[in-house]
């Protein structure tokens, strides 16, 4: 049972629209720099998007100073993604959305106020709950039938597109934009670095000499649409979303288990139920973080479900930096476009295998290829482990 | 949602914290009276959480993980098929405290409230305390947060899977109450923690006496009774054919324009509950409502259809419609 891709959008540190990151991603550009728009001095490496609120706001018409980053740059992805379609009465239309964060880039600035007792502007806290950030993207593109936030950590963009499929097959819905946001705050920079899995570095997945990741943030979004939406818009397929699956890993509330137990049930479950074979898979878009453990963790489980014939896989975390909620999401627009264009991504600042697993990704852009089926994980906090399948075919 | 094959949800497990004497105690709806207790009645959590993981598990992972094991135990179930949570605000006291130590510490910060602070922290710690390796999902839309929990759950049923653990926490928090002064809000009953999980299943056991009809969470809802006209309607019911309608209005505002469709509609006004005065206000409290829903059922049978009418924010609608299981 698949679903039919029909529209994606996506805005992250390598740039503003779906042709500017794959530029980005074609010329081998990373997105991560020094912290520039971010009230943040320090010297941390991110990956930025590279405009202010302000000019968020203007691009959009928007004037209320109570809208968070997330909501920005999820409303930025979510109408690229949506494109020239129109809303109809007679389709049922929804969205999905994932963050981690929710508006905690403005409650920052509250809390900052409120702790030196320097008259807190109490309202901007009406952003701070991650379901508003969506309700305020839906309200902008007036879509009621359906508005849903998940949260599930690093996995929550990848559980916002399964849960939009379940939603098409099972006939709840006829069309369901679906996809994450999550704006970089101090709050999470401060909670990598407390877990010691910031790398002052770039970031480097799947090298032996990994250290950590680097934040990044932006937003991407993708139109899925059953058969009486086709028959309305007669919008043209792009591509298909044919397996998924979550599973938890049960091992640690953050790290993930050695044996990659978790990871390797997702992968398994959405290769099962894309019916697709293991060796068909053209491209892995791994999680690959950067960490010591998920990298270790997630080899392993690639090794146990593909044995010794691993496809061509890479992390593209050293293009946009570790999105959080919204790396599921973006990362599936990039797994789309790897089908769409015949590519498969270089993973950047690969140098060495990891001493165990002996692995090595894609380090240099394959083109003119023909990608059928894509495989991209995300792995997230409390074990939530996702795996999707993306195909040329359904 | 449109649902064309009606399908059977059974509720067979149901447990609830809060800041009455709900937990472990079947028969609570019927001496219930509006919640002043400023703290939870919480068990004894030793008895469902190691010692050692309870020190650092704030108030809403406690309660989630307690409920969790109690539904367990009530079905007798070693594991569910999936875990899902829905939670409005989420894991706030380890949020408050890591969002301060990282505005007032220099240097390392101890990385406990920040593991602990995502949403999905409880449907984790559930996970992991169980050793499942389930579908695991966190919901978070607010005052339907519970709502969307609840459908996903259903879809779950109907993909096949058989027991679904699912359920919602919020927690209150000191600056919850200051902010809620300074945003001119007036939630008209205390603002209070609370955490319902319930396991919904396939197949009806010997002691089930409740069932979820249908669930629908209603986005930017315009006109609340209109949405309720054709949730009956798809339902094939009418406003008096219900029994009870446990409902969320908050502050006082407007609760009387809903007691007057409920007494036009023929409605007993004694038959009509504003739950929020037992539960307190939290944005999942249409998770305690369920789970008062189902214990009036288990004292009293002849009560078919109970709807929860959930408008605690006004943008927001949940209808839930549950329903008595014939003994």
């Amino acid at each position: 049972m698949s679903v039919r891709i029909t529209g994606i959008g996506v805005v992250s540190a390598i740039g503003f629209s779906v042709a500017e990151n794959l530029q980005s991603l074609r010329e081998g550009k990373s997105g991560i720099g020094k912290i520039t728009y971010l009230e943040d001095s320090r010297p941390f490496l991110v990956g930025e998007v590279k405009a202010s609120n302000a000019d968020l706001k203007e691009k959009w018409g928007l004037d209320s100073s109570h809208i968070s980053r997330t909501s920005l740059l999820g409303l930025h992805a979510a109408k690229e993604a949506w494109g020239e379609n129109k809303l109809n009465s007679e389709l049922r239309t929804g969205i999905i959305s994932a963050t981690s964060v929710g508006g905690m880039d403005r409650s920052e600035v509250f809390y900052k106020d409120y702790l030196a007792q320097n008259n807190p502007e109490y309202t901007l806290l009406k952003t701070h709950d991650s379901g508003s950030t969506t309700e305020r993207i839906a309200a902008e593109m007036g879509i009621t039938d359906y508005v849903n936030t998940l949260s599930t950590a690093c996995s929550s963009g990848a559980n916002a597109i399964v849960l939009g499929a379940r939603l098409i097959l099972q006939n709840k819905l006829d069309r369901v934009l679906v996809g994450g946001s999550d704006a970089l705050s101090r709050f999470t920079i401060d909670g990598f670095r407390s877990l010691m899995i910031y790398d002052d570095q770039w970031c480097r997945p799947f090298d032996e000499t990994r250290s950590g990741l680097n934040l990044g943030e932006g937003a991407a979004f993708l139109l899925l649409e059953g058969d009486k939406s086709i028959a309305f818009s007669g919008n043209k397929t792009i591509c298909y979303l044919s397996g998924w699956a979550n599973a938890a890993d049960a091992y640690h509330q953050t790290a993930s288990s050695p044996e990659g137990t978790g990871a390797t049930l997702a992968i398994g479950n959405a290769l099962r139920k894309s019916g697709i074979q293991p060796e068909a898979i053209s491209y892995v878009n791994a999680h690959g973080t950067g960490t010591k453990n998920n990298d270790l963790s997630e080899s392993v489980a690639l090794k146990n479900i593909f044995g010794a014939n691993i496809p061509m896989f890479s992390s593209t975390k050293a293009f946009t930096g570790h999105t959080l909620a919204a790396a599921g999401a973006i990362e599936a627009v990039f797994s789309v476009l790897a089908i769409q264009n015949g590519l498969v991504y270089p993973n950047l600042n690969f140098r060495n295998p990891i001493e165990e697993t002996r692995l090595t990704p894609v380090t240099s852009l394959q083109t003119d290829i023909p990608i059928h089926a894509v495989l991209s994980n995300s792995f997230g906090f409390g074990g939530n482990n996702s795996s999707l399948v993306f195909a040329d075919h359904a | 949602m449109r649902d064309m094959d009606k399908n059977t949800y059974y509720i067979i497990a149901a447990s609830t914290i809060s800041h009455q004497d709900t937990f472990g105690k079947t028969g609570f709806s019927d001496s219930m009276s509006p919640v002043v207790s400023p703290a939870l009645i919480t068990p004894d959590y030793k008895a469902f959480i190691d010692a050692g993981l309870l020190r650092r598990m704030s108030k809403i992972l406690r309660m989630a993980v307690a409920c969790a094991k109690d539904c367990l135990a009530q079905a007798g179930l070693d594991q569910p098929d999936a875990i899902i949570t829905g939670t409005g605000l989420g894991c706030l006291q380890d949020t408050d405290k890591f969002l301060n130590t990282s505005l007032t510490v220099e240097g390392l910060l101890p990385p406990t409230a920040f593991i602990q602070s995502t949403h999905n922290t409880m449907a984790g710690q559930i996970s992991l305390s169980l050793g499942n390796h389930g579908y695991n999902m966190t919901h978070t839309q607010n005052t339907l947060s519970f709502e969307h929990a609840m459908v996903d759950a259903l879809l779950l049923l109907d993909e096949g899977e058989q027991h679904i653990l699912v359920g919602a926490a919020d927690e209150h928090i000191e600056i919850l109450s200051e902010i809620t002064t300074h945003l001119g809000y007036k939630p008209g009953f205390p603002l209070t923690s609370g955490a319902s999980f319930f396991i919904i299943s396939k197949e009806k056991r010997h002691d089930t006496v409740a069932r979820i009809a249908d669930c629908e969470p209603v986005a930017f809802a315009q006109d609340p009774v209109a949405k309720l006209t054709r949730f009956l309607d798809t339902n094939s019911l009418e406003i008096s054919d219900l029994n009870r309608v446990v409902y969320a209005v908050p502050g006082n505002a407007n609760a009387g324009k809903y007691k007057t469709i409920w007494r036009e509609a023929g409605l007993d006004p004694e038959k009509c509950i504003n739950y929020l005065s037992l539960s307190g206000v939290y944005p999942t409290a249409s998770a305690f409502a369920l789970n008062y829903a189902v214990d009036l059922i288990s004292q009293d049978r002849s009560l078919k259809n109970i709807l929860i009418f959930n408008a605690l924010r006004k943008e927001n609608l949940g209808l839930t419609l549950v329903q008595s299981v014939e003994a």
